[in-house]
């Protein structure tokens, strides 16, 4: 088994390609058209372009449960996932100046240091660097 | 305050509250990084950082979750990677990573890739070319 795909459940696919791409800087890996308005979406990251895809599905728009879990995640602050960064705060910066939001500024924790943005598709996502 | 606010506070006073241990990983850490075309060993990275080599050892998979051997191995795979990558030899690439010999070198990257250098070299650079 190898892990090639992680999901992260978006609720307008359109939306969150434009977001993931222009802003973080990802890269559009396959589009397939499924449902009328649904698609095999991924992305992966410019510098890693063989590595795992990130699966944009619109999960909560078919599955109310994936909904509501998305929503009480996002409530409570709690990142979806993780990316990985060389610099949390070069990026933070990088960011904000894009009009990116964050809800946990560059922290230390330990051996690491991590910050918390908004994805504007309903999830919080953190970046992290190894310290 | 979110709840996951919250609980980074509380995390971090429960785990990370030891400044000088952490100081003396992230130290290490950065050693292997700098150091991996080396010969490195817990001898040589405890005296660096004036501790016995059973609490570094310790200290360094609490904080990392592996332990240094460990980390310095993913991390010469990783510069391999890249050397690969970049079209450097296979034999020179293992010395360029402070791996001993070709052979220790191949069976390791087989072993964790999946794919002698050699197969890993020819993917990557037909997958550029296409």
């Amino acid at each position: 088994m190898k892990v090639k795909v992680i999901g992260v459940p978006v609720q307008d696919q359109e939306k969150a390609l434009e977001f993931y791409t222009s802003k973080l800087g990802f890269i559009k890996k396959v589009d397939v058209p499924l449902d009328k308005d649904s698609r095999w979406l991924t992305v992966v990251s410019k510098e890693e372009q063989d590595g795992a895809e990130v699966l944009l599905e619109p999960s909560p728009n078919h599955f109310k449960p994936a909904k509501e879990y998305q929503k009480a995640l996002f409530e409570a602050g709690i990142p979806y996932t993780q990316f990985n960064v060389d610099n949390v705060q070069q990026e933070y910066e990088r960011l904000i100046s894009l009009g990116v939001e964050f809800s946990v500024k560059p922290t230390e924790m330990g051996t690491v240091k991590i910050a918390v943005f908004n994805d504007t598709c309903g999830n919080n996502i953190q970046i992290v660097e190894m310290r | 305050m979110t709840f996951y606010q919250r609980e980074i506070i509380r995390i971090r006073s429960i785990c990370y509250s030891n400044k000088g241990q952490i100081e003396t990983v992230i130290g290490t850490r950065h050693y292997i990084n700098n150091n991996f075309d080396k010969e490195l060993n817990l001898n040589l990275l405890s005296h660096i950082r004036f501790t016995s080599k059973f609490h570094l050892l310790r200290l360094f998979k609490k904080y990392y979750g592996l332990t240094p051997k460990q980390y310095l191995t993913n991390k010469r795979i990783e510069k391999a990677k890249e050397f690969l990558k970049k079209g450097v030899r296979v034999t020179e690439t293992c010395f360029a990573t402070g791996f001993e010999s070709p052979s220790s070198f191949s069976t390791l990257f087989k072993h964790r890739e999946g794919l002698t250098p050699i197969e890993f070299q020819k993917r990557a650079t037909f997958t550029k070319s296409v």
